[in-house]
């Protein structure tokens, strides 16, 4: 039995040659992200973001199982309906559906063995490039070591194999379940080539609506509730997406083929019934790859919006080098002294804070400490610290809430906020992220109102002074801070502290992995879905073969044929291309509304790309499948 | 019987095999094809049925000789030129019928037709009306797999006829069909030659097919051995070539 098992794996290896391949594939992308866990590189963050780390690659890992699940179904399945052709051969020969679908599991497992072999080893040669590569994306320095620990690819072969082991049980089930003439007349083509327009109709129209529900939730502004909207538009938009290829697009193109004076011209009538004929079997590859090169249009822009994001961080908390806040008004003399003796002052800025009692505030978020800032202080700062201000002022009721910058905000919805001071609504006009503060913005609210209201309001709170200092090289930081840590107190009567903003403190750090893990599985899935869609050509030109034979043998030019093939291949490849960009025009809007960036660049970019590989695929398929069909 | 040349063989010549090891397979074989003839060849396996047809049919290339179809010597085109006259010249039927399953036996027929460039009314009009002629106007929005075989290989040949080839090379027609089926396509091919004016050339090993022919040329060991002319009834002409068959011995198939 092992025998013949092993003898029919090594007759079908060349056919079965691109299925071991992506399976391989999968394998080296599992192991290569799980040993980054073990790595050098690991140590040399810090602790807040190495854990951080590996949280995301715990979630990298739970995405690459799906991918690693659906691709080995994928491939199983494939295999199971070539094999149980050949499979119903063997029923003549007295074989109970028990010895076959034995048969059938000895041979899958020497596939799914020979993929994870070529996988672990070609992801140990690779391993060390991959880390590199992505350290470098990073912009990391670290020297990386051969390191080499069991781990990853003890996890990366257990939850293949486990994952393999269900599909290849499903198989044999199937084929223990599967009557004699159903093996039998698998290797028969009568099955049904148009499917019914009625269900076509609904599917088409629910596809449609649940494609478009989809979109309005991923673009919906709003509150708390915008996690639970882009969760539902994820859902919405794949299914929609499934819907529709499985219904708008077979309707499409059997409505074609119904109008005969579109159908006979040129090659229409060759590959139009070509991709009707193949559409039962193929729209899922469709959604598929469609999903996946929408997955990865949404990673890059993440990745890119995070990077921005971080660079602006970077740059917002660097605003000043030190800042002072203290109830005594005049200390700037004093204070630019102190500094001096150390280090030179490239600018500084004074304001003065009122500080208001939360007990007096009634907002839709719950601080501390409310902080109120007047109109032409700030604008005055902004002038001596050389930002931009372009804000307008204030009216008796309304203020400007001037904030952090957030990494990634849920909360998408920013117009009608209003807060109550003591009684009195202010309505917000304008939400600003100009540092004017520094670093303060992270740790506390703060609104700007007009002169008029801020002296009204000085009756609730106690106002400080703050003095902001931006030295010229941030090496010398130590040197200034001994100094200050003379003049700070904590007395009812004499308050000072201060804080200091030292760029090299980066508990961001990981945000920079996160931009690279996100290229990196940018490129997995657009390759991911160039490849699916290639394997699927691959075998299409498997069974095409003959019947291209045939037409040759009629007379029919090879010409011909080439622009037939090359035209249902290009419709293949461009479907889900299509549905690809305008739902990911939606999606990164959806992600751009969270990062509060614009990311049509990047949108652009990734789609571009993910052009350019699926025209080399589509390049490859069409030479291969010219060469397999023989034309 | 019309003067029209459509295909004039000349001392046709067909060796296999490497150098030291020829096997002659066709012997020097002449015959001339007029227009609206309708002609079988006949022969037991292995007397150069096949080579003949692919050779016929610009599939294959003889080592010696001459075809003329329609004037020309096909022997001595370019590959593109070939298929050029495989597509406006010759109509072909396989004994397997060989419709795509992907489309409806409407699309079937009229592949050949939009493939060339014909203008799709003039595809639609062209199906219909030849269709009407072999009785498939019920089943053109049907598939080859809801179709008899009868149906498929009449299916076929309207795909032949269609672009109105000079002449119409059928191999083994009949041979996947059962008595009936077999019976109503020699008769389409009868009524076509005899009211369409088209030329038959067909190849089978079938005394009873070959008797709706006009004319037999049976071949043995690459050469042709005899003539049989159908006189004024087909049973007559049916017995006369299973008796020649009988004479010459060797097995049929």
């Amino acid at each position: 039995m092992i025998k013949l098992a092993f003898g029919n794996f090594k007759a079908s290896f060349r056919n079965y040659i691109s299925l071991i391949l992506s399976l391989a594939f999968t394998v080296l992308i599992f192991l290569n992200f799980r040993s980054v866990l073990y790595s050098d590189a690991m140590d040399t963050l810090g602790q807040m973001s190495a854990r951080n780390i590996k949280i995301l690659i715990q979630v990298v890992t739970i995405v690459l199982s799906c991918f690693m699940f659906f691709f080995i179904w994928y491939s199983t399945n494939v295999f199971l309906t070539q094999r149980k052709k050949e499979i119903g051969i063997y029923v003549f020969m007295g074989l109970t559906n028990q010895k076959i679908g034995c048969l059938y599991m000895i041979e899958t497992v020497f596939i799914g063995l020979t993929a994870l072999v070529l996988g672990i080893g070609s992801g140990l040669l690779t391993m060390q490039l991959f880390q590199m590569v992505m350290l470098s994306i990073s912009e990391i320095t670290v020297d990386i070591h051969a390191r080499l620990s069991i781990w990853p690819i003890v996890t990366t072969a257990l939850v293949y194999l486990t994952m393999y082991a269900v599909f290849v049980l499903k198989g044999y089930v199937n084929i223990v379940r599967s009557s004699v003439l159903d093996m039998v007349s698998a290797q028969r083509r009568n099955e049904a080539v148009n499917q019914k327009a009625g269900i076509l109709i609904v599917k088409a129209v629910l596809g449609t609506a649940v494609l478009g529900s989809g979109y309005y939730f991923a673009i919906k502004e709003g509150g708390q509730e915008v996690m639970a909207n882009a969760l539902l538009a994820v859902v919405l938009v794949i299914a929609g997406v499934y819907l529709l290829f499985g219904g708008l697009l077979p309707l499409g193109f059997q409505t074609l083929a119904k109008n005969k004076k579109f159908l006979y011209r040129k090659e229409r009538s060759l590959w139009v019934n070509n991709m009707i004929f193949r559409m039962k079997k193929n729209y899922r590859t469709y959604a598929i790859v469609t999903v996946l090169m929408l997955c990865a249009v949404t990673a890059l822009a993440t990745g890119f919006a995070m990077k921005g994001r971080y660079e602006n961080i970077v740059h917002f908390r660097n605003e000043y080098t030190y800042q002072v806040m203290s109830n005594q008004k005049n200390l700037n003399q004093k204070l630019e002294k102190l500094i001096e003796k150390d280090n030179e002052i490239r600018y500084q800025s004074r304001t003065s804070v009122l500080m208001l009692n939360s007990s007096v505030v009634d907002s839709r978020y719950q601080d501390s400490v409310y902080c109120v800032l007047s109109w032409p202080q700030i604008k005055q700062l902004a002038g001596e610290a050389g930002l931009e201000f372009k804000l307008p002022e204030p009216g008796d009721d309304e203020i400007i809430k001037v904030s952090r910058l957030y990494l990634l905000s849920l909360i998408t919805d920013r117009s009608g906020i209003s807060i109550q001071i003591k009684g009195k609504e202010y309505q917000q006009i304008e939400d600003t992220s100009i540092p004017y503060l520094g670093i303060l913005q992270e740790k506390m609210p703060f609104y700007l109102v007009n002169a008029q209201e801020y002296e009204k309001l000085k009756a609730y709170g106690q106002e400080l002074t703050l003095y902001n200092y931006k030295i010229k090289d941030d090496r010398h930081i130590k040197a200034s801070m001994e100094e200050l840590d003379t003049i700070t107190s904590e007395t009812d009567q004499n308050y000072t502290a201060y804080i200091v903003s030292d760029p090299k403190s980066d508990d961001l750090g990981w945000v920079k992995i996160v931009y690279s893990l996100c290229v990196f599985m940018f490129m997995v899935f657009v390759l991911a879905g160039g490849s699916i869609l290639f394997m699927r050509m691959y075998n299409d030109a498997f069974e095409e073969k003959s019947r291209y034979e045939c037409l040759q043998k009629l007379g029919i030019e090879r010409k011909t044929l080439r622009k037939a093939i090359a035209s249902e291949l290009k419709a293949a490849y461009v479907a889900p291309f299509i549905v690809m960009t305008v739902s990911s025009l939606f999606s990164v809007h959806a992600l751009a509304n969270m990062m509060y960036t614009s990311l049509i660049g990047v949108n652009i970019t990734s789609i571009l790309v993910i052009m350019a590989v699926l025209i080399c695929c589509y390049f490859l398929s069409l030479t291969v499948y010219w060469k397999n069909t023989g034309c | 019987m019309d003067n029209k040349k459509v295909l004039e063989i000349k001392n046709l010549i067909k060796d296999y095999g490497s150098r030291g090891f020829h096997t002659r397979v066709l012997k020097g074989i002449d015959f001339t094809i007029y227009q609206n003839d309708f002609i079988a060849i006949m022969g037991p396996s292995g007397s150069g049925k096949t080579t003949l047809l692919n050779m016929l049919s610009t599939i294959d290339k003889p080592t010696q000789g001459e075809i003329l179809l329609d004037g020309m010597d096909i022997t001595k085109i370019k590959n593109k030129e070939l298929s050029k006259i495989r597509r406006d010249k010759i109509g072909f039927i396989f004994q397997d019928y060989n419709l795509l399953d992907t489309m409806t036996l409407q699309d079937n027929i009229a592949l050949p037709l939009s493939l060339n460039g014909n203008d799709s009314r003039r595809c639609m009009e062209k199906t219909d009306q030849i269709s009407r002629m072999f009785g498939l106007s019920d089943h053109l929005n049907k598939y080859p797999y809801q179709l008899s075989g009868g149906q498929k290989q009449r299916g076929a040949v309207c795909r032949a006829l269609i672009t109105d080839p000079e002449i119409i090379f059928a191999d083994e027609p009949t041979g996947a069909l059962d008595s009936r089926s077999s019976r109503d396509l020699l008769e389409c091919l009868k009524t076509v030659n005899d009211s369409k004016r088209a030329t038959i050339l067909m190849v089978t090993h079938d005394a009873f097919s070959a008797s709706y022919a006009k004319d037999v040329y049976i071949l043995s060991d690459g050469a042709i051995r005899c003539k049989l002319s159908k006189g004024d009834d087909r049973k007559e002409f049916y017995d006369r070539i299973i008796d020649m068959q009988a004479s010459m011995g060797g097995d049929f198939a």
